[in-house]
């Protein structure tokens, strides 16, 4: 370990300094590493949530006809399970890997805003409670999806306004951690941490900061407009007041596009930190990866209505639209050659972050892949509202940023915890995970080519074989996940010592602080020649 | 460390000068009021409270990060004295200077646990807080070298020793 991390953490082995009692460590607390575990143990329990959701969607879509639960649960389930999904298990995780790991990569000894970054952490809760108390609700949860459309999400009953207020927690919790890392980033980089000496996880992180501060008060306006015209009489999206419902289409996709890049971008950073390490090598393109992310970040603004090629848009707004949507290829194609460039010639080793890393570069091309089919607009009038769409964003979110969040789990356990974690176990969950995401995700393709309309309980016939195949692989991928929780637990609980560099390809700041972490970490600034040697360019 | 003992600068890191926070703010703005603006102009002008809303939690945010800034506290520490020098933006410089010898460092936590701690030297009833736009990791970190420098009262480390 280098000198002046011994300096930074002089007298600093172990969890020296923090808190005693439960309630300063785990509740009042202002440490970035605290804040980061509540954050991921958070979207840890919401994604078991939005998991047991998912579980009753495939068991009733195991047969045709309706076997469990009637139409309404159904609808409710989706819709809830894609919020809980989306905005409690992905963007929290996202935000609680920044907490720990971007102060360590730039060398701040915290989170800019050390108390907001707090208050931005306790909301979520309060927000998913009040969400998922709407199932309880005379109504029940609400039914009309994840995108909210008027006139339908209008006629949600009780649960509407709780859903809409939980929406407003979740946006104002996402603000406020997206404008604390943009000042950390910005603001908070130790001497000699230059922007182009930053990890690409810092680096996709500022672009996913500056994409949520750009579309946020977006979705609280629409959300906002969507009260208002159901409790105040305003006509923003009720055509018989001279409203335009399909307005809100627009609005909520300026805002829903861009958040699928918030939660796929920082993927790209983590695999841009993973496969360099396991393949003994520099990342190849650095800088190139830093401007494909940046345009990537841009397009994502301007292609929202890709959403919407069968509301009757003008030709050339179809044409607009499929030709910036495809347009994204450029930049992300840039990203997967990079990485497969980085691998190539590599001294490749396959621990599980790697193996998730390398999972994540095939099975996210296939939800690119289908992205491009699907921005084709002559095409996407066969594929809208179909299972192929259903398909295509789960490859892309599942295979895609969930594998990315369970590799960087993986792959900075051991810094966190300071012990080594059971290597054969989580290849198990490799494997299993990797299986049956693509017994549960590939036969969709099929089901959706064929004509079978999402979100519905039932289904014809026809549909049935791959149903039930999809279904058995969402049982198997919801299992092989409760050996997460397990591989982590036993982890933190004991195990063989981490060294402080972990893994043997490692470069970055993190690296250099003991294992685990200490509480306090970088109080004094790493020196230049660390910074240099750390970055991911190694000067 | 000079010829006459040590010297510590306490001062806020920043990465940005105030002129590149100024055009990385207006930069945002310009792209989150021109997106509400656009909404506004079609009709959709609730869009446009919560862009402000939220530009004015960045503009603070950034503010107070950079605020810190203007803050350059100077603690020389000689065989016999303690010397505190502060400089701030608006304030006139002041100067305070301990006894050595009967000089201590302490480390007031806050009644409220969610209020940050106090790092005061003090001497035969006077005291001054340093380091108050430190983080909480900083502060104990600069308290730690300051008792290593000045010792309990009554004792005056030798100056090599830290």
């Amino acid at each position: 370990m280098a000198n002046s991390a011994h300096t930074a953490h002089a007298g600093h082995d172990d969890h020296h300094g923090a808190p005693k009692s439960f309630w300063q460590r785990w509740v009042v607390t202002t440490n970035h590493k605290d804040i980061g575990t509540l954050y991921l143990i958070f979207a840890g329990i919401m994604f078991f949530v939005g998991g047991a959701m998912a579980m009753v969607i495939r068991l009733e879509l195991f047969q045709p006809g309706l076997q469990f639960v009637d139409p309404q649960f159904f609808n409710s389930m989706t819709t809830v399970h894609a919020l809980v999904m989306i905005f409690g298990g992905m963007m929290p995780a996202w935000v609680g890997l920044a907490n720990w790991m971007i102060p360590l990569q730039i060398g701040a000894p915290d989170m800019a805003l050390p108390r907001m970054n707090n208050y931005s952490f306790w909301i979520m809760p309060f927000a998913f409670i009040l969400l998922l108390s709407t199932l309880f609700t005379g109504s029940g949860a609400p039914a009309g999806g994840w995108t909210l459309y008027p006139p339908l999400v209008l006629q949600g009953g009780d649960s509407f306004p709780m859903a809409i207020f939980a929406i407003h927690m979740m946006g104002a919790s996402s603000i406020m951690g997206a404008i604390n890392v943009l000042v950390t980033i910005m603001n908070m980089r130790a001497p000699g941490m230059t922007l182009l000496r930053m990890p690409l996880f810092c680096w996709t992180w500022l672009i996913t900061a500056y994409l949520l501060i750009l579309v946020m008060p977006v979705l609280a306006g629409a959300v906002t407009m969507l009260l208002t015209d159901h409790f105040f009489g305003t006509s923003f999206f009720s055509a018989s007041g001279g409203g335009d419902p399909v307005m809100f289409q627009h609005i909520f996709w300026f805002f829903g596009h861009p958040e699928v890049y918030v939660l796929i971008l920082p993927s790209f950073g983590v695999v841009s930190e993973i496969l360099p390490t396991f393949s003994r090598k520099r990342l190849f393109g650095y800088e190139s990866m830093v401007y494909a992310s940046a345009a990537i970040g841009f397009l994502s603004v301007i292609v929202w209505a890709h959403h919407m090629f069968t509301t009757g848009m003008p030709l050339a707004g179809q044409l607009f639209f499929m030709l910036t949507t495809m347009l994204i290829a450029v930049p992300t194609g840039v990203k997967v050659f990079n990485w497969s460039a980085t691998m190539w010639k590599g001294s490749l080793s396959f621990e599980p972050p790697m193996l998730f890393a390398i999972s994540f570069l095939f099975l996210f091309t296939i939800g690119g892949f289908s992205g491009l089919m699907l921005a084709i607009a002559p095409a996407d009038f066969q594929y809208q509202d179909t299972y192929f769409v259903v398909a295509h964003f789960h490859y892309v979110l599942v295979p895609g940023a969930l594998f990315a969040i369970i590799g960087a789990v993986y792959y900075w356990l051991p810094k966190w915890s300071g012990h080594m974690y059971n290597m054969t176990a989580a290849k198990w969950h490799f494997w299993l995970s990797t299986i049956f995401v693509n017994v549960l995700f590939f036969p969709q393709h099929f089901l959706g080519l064929a004509g079978m309309p999402r979100r519905i309980p039932d289904y014809s016939t026809q549909f049935a074989d791959w149903n039930m195949v999809s279904s058995i692989g969402g049982f198997g991928f919801g299992l092989a996940q409760l050996m997460f929780p397990v591989i982590i637990w036993n982890c933190v609980k004991g195990g063989a010592k981490a060294t402080d560099h972990v893994w043997e390809g490692t470069h970055g700041l993190e690296w250099e602080v003991p294992s685990p972490a200490p509480y306090h970490t970088w109080e004094s600034a790493p020196s230049e020649a660390l910074i240099a040697a750390g970055s991911p360019t190694g000067h | 460390m000079d010829a006459q003992g040590q010297r510590i600068e306490l001062s806020p890191h920043c990465s940005l000068t105030p002129v590149q926070a100024r055009r990385f703010f207006l930069g945002l703005c310009a792209g989150c009021f021109g997106f509400a603006g656009i909404f506004a102009l079609l009709g959709f002008w609730p869009v446009l409270p919560f862009a402000g809303l939220e530009m004015l939690v960045l503009g603070l945010a950034l503010k107070f990060n950079l605020d810190r800034r203007h803050q350059l506290q100077t603690i020389l520490i000689s065989e016999n004295e303690v010397r505190i020098e502060c400089r701030q933006k608006h304030r006139p410089d002041t100067q305070v200077v301990f006894p050595r010898y009967w000089a201590r460092v302490k480390l007031q936590r806050s009644f409220a646990p969610s209020h940050p701690s106090r790092l005061v030297i003090e001497s035969s009833g006077r005291a001054l807080e340093v380091g108050q736009f430190l983080t909480e990791e900083e502060r104990r970190g600069v308290a730690r070298q300051l008792d290593r420098l000045i010792g309990r009262t009554g004792e005056s480390p030798p100056m090599g020793s830290a």
